[in-house]
């Protein structure tokens, strides 16, 4: 009788986006639904039926601008650095990114950033979470976010894979914050590891960490040792049918596929020819790149690669010092693996379907300091867009003569965010229930998008 | 001099009659959210609060009479009661934070005493390791997160310390709270590290922790000892919460005394020190005075002390708020899930539909000098948590209610307990430090970075990739599944007294805390004798336990 009575909504399931606005008085729900609601419709037609991921090319430390997407060459700020032609009349990049140059069609660089913090821990948590940490709440990575609107629990691979992270500037800008466990990074090479055994001579590759057994479990032992933990886990879950068991099991499913599975080699970069992997370069970075290529190919909605320096730096673009040395070489590892990757994605018919974002946390002083170097600089600075949900050849913004402020369009991180949600076919305004209780949104609602890139 | 509720319920003041009575201005605000949403159905309906402190089991009695009146409401079949196996397993995980060990486990299952399970509850109540671990959920509470951090993971330590100590000798929660709220701090420049040594017990590290910042302060302390959510109103009018920008910085003033502002380095925020504060960002500007959430405003003259004051009103008998926001996250430990959910968020609580029940745990754990074993034992004693968690469907509503035990996840500190229980695994020790933040390579301090990101309700589903594989494959399962590092699993294969059903049998019972049931027994003994080195094949049989989702899971 009373049993179809259901229990109100916010007491039994958590909150979707739905449920909540329908509880909720109607007087803060009917703001902002003009500008990218219809640009999310346009993104839901072109939505192809593959649907899309994103590469994210994370800058550890804070890339400088002035040395690479937004040059004043021949002024008291511009440094040695020349500017080169990109195949997109009108578009110049820095000298040292030649290759990247040639592939200005795909790229939106958006120079008109203008964010308020200078701070690396927090900027990295704003950038990377769309929020400044705040109190108790635990925001989610982008990666995480995305991981859970465009992800499928029944893939082969996980939906978020973070390689050559360097998290330990804000460790809780690179984890899936309230969102849980499940949308958890698979972390590929640890970047504190990676340095430890580059610096004690050892070769470092890029692998998932406890991905194979002990080398004393041979593949006949770990079958039987399967055998008999399916054995356990079904009798669990034939009495316990609850979420937290469920999930246990789809956690162990996924994680025994990627041991045995063919999936699992998509991490094996040996298989590729030689001349690949050299074209990408042969660091962390390329390499991490060429990764990257391989997982979206296989439809992993999000991976993220970190270039965290040269020599093995962690901060490498954080150039307080030697500024124009340490960038040329920067740009030197960024160049072949970025330009190969997009030619890469393009080649195979990936590209309009990868949205590709090149971003730090903040940009670099447009004066130079007394050490030749650059310093923390949020004001107005410069980050990269490409390929799916986006048109390339644009700029997007300017920035004055001298550098120091933006003149043109400035974009705020949640602006930039809410772009990139509504490239890949993600409401920005999607709420998920935090861990404080309260439903927050992926981004903040009063984003303005840069509707106009999109395509 | 310190005064609390639970001095002036022993001094039998009758104020103890007014808790249950009060009707607060600041919770007569209607909430918009849920009440539509309110089933009647499922109400428990009045509940006739005592008006004297009961003994547990009388409270335990209540709870289950108002349950199975909402069951029967809801159309219910409560789940059968759990065995002596589950239960026991149950008890132990949340009490003490860990799985029994084998020769626990089987003393307790072959014991014939008929009050066996009111023994054990007792028995672990009386462990160091119920102090321990009741200090691992609070410092989760006070300092969220803070073992993924290396800027916090020092903070542990200290804070874990003292919280154990406090619990160790029963003080009242009122006081803990009260003690937390007012703990002195030292301006900077003195012996005052960035951060406290690991060895001393310190309740500074909640002001470390959020940076000394009034407004984190104050949020933390709101969320945590009266189960509100101010923190959205820090930066304007949150639309759908009550609080507004004003109130948040009347609370938030309280933390602005002069050695606070000092620590966290960062200029005046205007207003005079720990009365009053300038609201940032805002124009005009506006300097708001100290004030409780309630607007009523400290008598200055009775207490000087800015902080001070703000923890009497917390603790104060007339802020229902306080023993609410506890005895809900107390039920939450147990039941997965708070009586009112969100359980940081208790606005909304008039409303719930178990909010009575609540009203009666609260006002009875006021009753009962704010102390935390008085709940726990009243909770375990309900019919609702021996329930069996048993179901072959999964059914929300049924779990809303409390009419079956759910399954829940452990936390990160649990699940090592539990293996290093399995395995007879020695932990290194700093001495009395379940933590020794500078070790990092420690397995403990590797298990609260992988599996310490648990987040949301532990009903949910939490396990990743990353964890499936480090607990198949990573160092610490394997050296607990290999004959040569293993130390359980050692013994278990070299007992000479044990015949291979003896061993299958020892191998679950220090894993899943149960007998093997016979067709399982069947299985795994076949399997070991099948093998042709059965040794070899022991270490499978322990390394499918370890890694199974009974294991994995309190339920």
């Amino acid at each position: 009788m009373a049993r179809d009575k259901k229990l109100p909504g916010w007491l039994s399931v958590p909150l979707s986006r739905r449920s909540w606005l329908g509880c909720t008085a109607a007087g803060f729900t009917g703001l902002s639904m003009s500008g990218w609601l219809e640009a999310l419709a346009r993104a839901a037609e072109n939505l192809p039926a593959r649907r899309r991921s994103c590469i994210l090319l994370w800058m550890t430390g804070g890339p400088s601008q002035m040395d690479t997407f937004d040059l004043k060459p021949g002024t008291a700020n511009g440094g040695p650095y020349h500017a080169i032609d990109t195949n997109v009349p009108g578009m110049q990049i820095s000298e040292h990114l030649p290759r990247l140059a040639q592939h200005g069609e795909k790229l939106v660089l958006i120079r008109s950033m203008s964010t308020k913090e200078g701070d690396h821990s927090r900027a990295t948590s704003l950038l990377r979470t769309g929020y400044l940490p705040q109190g108790p709440i635990r925001y989610p990575t982008l990666g995480a976010l995305v991981a859970k609107e465009l992800g499928d629990r029944d893939s082969e691979l996980p939906s978020f894979v973070s390689i050559n992270s360097y998290r330990l500037f804000a460790p809780n800008a690179f984890g899936p914050g309230f969102l849980g466990s499940e949308y958890d990074p698979l972390l590929v090479g640890d970047a504190a590891s990676a340095v430890a055994a580059e610096q004690e001579g050892g070769q470092y590759e890029l692998k998932v960490e406890d991905l194979q057994p002990p080398a004393s479990i041979g593949p006949e032992k770990l079958t039987a040792r399967l055998g008999l933990l399916g054995s356990l886990n079904e009798r669990f879950l034939a009495e316990h049918r609850a979420a937290a068991a469920i999930g246990h099991r789809i956690a162990y499913d996924r994680a025994v596929r990627l041991m045995r599975s063919e999936a699992g080699k998509v991490f094996d970069l040996t298989s590729e020819p030689d001349s690949v992997r050299d074209a990408y370069g042969r660091n962390r970075f390329g390499q991490g790149c060429l990764l990257a290529r391989r997982l979206v190919e296989r439809g992993v909605p999000f991976v993220e690669v970190s270039l965290n320096g040269a020599d093995n730096q962690a901060l490498g673009w954080d150039t307080h010092t030697d500024n124009f040395e340490q960038v040329r070489r920067l740009s030197e590892i960024l160049d072949p693996a970025w330009s190969t990757l997009l030619a890469e994605l393009s080649e195979r018919g990936l590209l309009q379907d990868t949205l590709v974002v090149w971003m730090g946390e903040f940009g670099r002083t447009p004066q130079i300091n007394p050490n030749g170097g650059r310093d923390h600089f949020p004001q107005a600075w410069s980050t990269v867009l490409a390929g799916g949900g986006v048109r390339g050849g644009q700029i997007v913004g300017k920035t004055s003569e001298d550098g120091q402020e933006v003149v043109e369009r400035p974009v705020a991180v949640a602006d930039l965010l809410a772009t990139i949600c509504l490239a890949l076919g993600i409401d920005p305004e999607t709420q998920n229930l935090s861990n404080v209780g309260r439903p927050i949104r992926i981004v903040d609602a009063a984003a303005k998008p840069i509707t106009e890139i999109l395509s | 001099m310190f005064w609390s509720a639970s001095d002036v319920l022993n001094c039998g003041s009758p104020v103890q009659t007014r808790l249950g009575r009060v009707v607060c201005v600041w919770l007569a605000v209607a909430c918009t959210v849920p009440c539509a949403l309110a089933a009647d159905a499922v109400h428990p309906t009045e509940l006739d609060l005592p008006v004297t402190a009961i003994e547990p089991a009388a409270l335990a009695q209540q709870i289950d009479t108002s349950l199975q009146r909402a069951w029967a409401a809801a159309g219910i079949v409560p789940a059968p009661a759990a065995d002596d196996a589950e239960l026991m397993r149950r008890l132990y995980l949340h009490i003490v934070g860990k799985i029994p060990t084998a020769a626990e486990a089987r003393d307790f299952l072959d014991s014939t005493a008929p009050d066996k399970r009111a023994q054990l509850v007792e028995e672990l109540l009386a462990r160091a390791a119920f102090a321990t671990h009741m200090a691992s959920v609070w410092r989760e509470l006070l300092l969220p997160g803070a073992y993924n951090n290396p800027e916090t993971v020092g903070l542990i330590a200290p804070l874990e310390t003292w919280l154990r100590l406090r619990w160790a000798e029963d003080t009242p929660y009122d006081r803990l709270a009260f003690e937390l709220l007012t703990a002195r701090v030292q301006p900077p420049g003195g012996m005052q590290a960035v951060r406290a040594p690991a060895s001393r017990a310190s309740p500074l590290s909640f002001y470390q922790y959020n940076e000394f910042k009034p407004e984190s302060l104050a949020a933390s302390a709101a969320r945590v000892f009266l189960g509100v959510q101010v923190q959205c109103a820090q930066c304007h009018d949150h639309p759908f919460a009550r609080w507004k920008r004003t109130e948040f910085w009347s609370l938030a003033a309280f933390f602005t005394e002069e050695a606070i502002i000092a620590s966290a380095g960062v200029a005046s925020p205007g207003g005079v020190p720990g009365r009053s504060v300038k609201i940032p960002d805002l124009v005009p500007e506006k300097v708001v005075e100290a004030a409780f959430l309630d607007g009523s405003s400290p008598d200055w003259s009775a207490e000087p002390d800015s902080r001070a004051a703000l923890a009497r009103w917390m603790i104060s008998l007339d802020n229902p708020f306080f023993a609410r926001a506890c005895a809900n996250r107390v039920w939450e430990h147990f039941f997965g899930r708070g009586l009112v959910e969100p359980v940081d968020d208790l606005d909304a609580a008039e409303s719930a539909p178990l909010a009575p029940l609540l009203e009666l745990l609260a006002q009875q754990f006021a009753y009962h000098r704010y102390d935390l074993k008085y709940l726990v034992r009243a909770i375990v004693a309900t019919q609702a948590y021996q329930q069996s968690s048993r179901a072959a469907a999964d059914d929300p509503d049924a779990l809303a209610l409390f009419a079956r035990m759910s399954v829940q996840h452990l936390t990160a500190d649990q699940l090592f307990d539990s293996l290093v229980a399995a395995t007879g695994y020695r932990e290194r020790r700093v001495r009395n430090q379940p933590f020794n933040p500078f070790e990092q390579d420690a397995p403990r301090a590797v298990f609260r970075g992988r599996f310490g990101n648990q987040t949301g309700r532990r009903t949910e589903p939490q396990t990743s990739i990353l964890q499936a594989l480090a607990l198949m494959n990573g160092r610490f399962v394997s050296e607990a599944a290999d004959l040569n590092s293993g130390e359980l699993l050692a013994a278990v294969a070299e007992a000479p007294y044990l015949d291979t059903a003896g061993r299958v049998e020892t191998l679950f019972l220090a894993t899943l805390s149960r007998r093997p049931r016979p067709d399982e027994l069947a299985e795994f003994c076949g399997y070991v004798q099948r093998s042709p080195d059965q040794r070899q094949a022991l270490t499978d049989v322990f390394w499918a336990l370890l890694n199974c989702a009974e294991f994995a899971l309190n339920h």
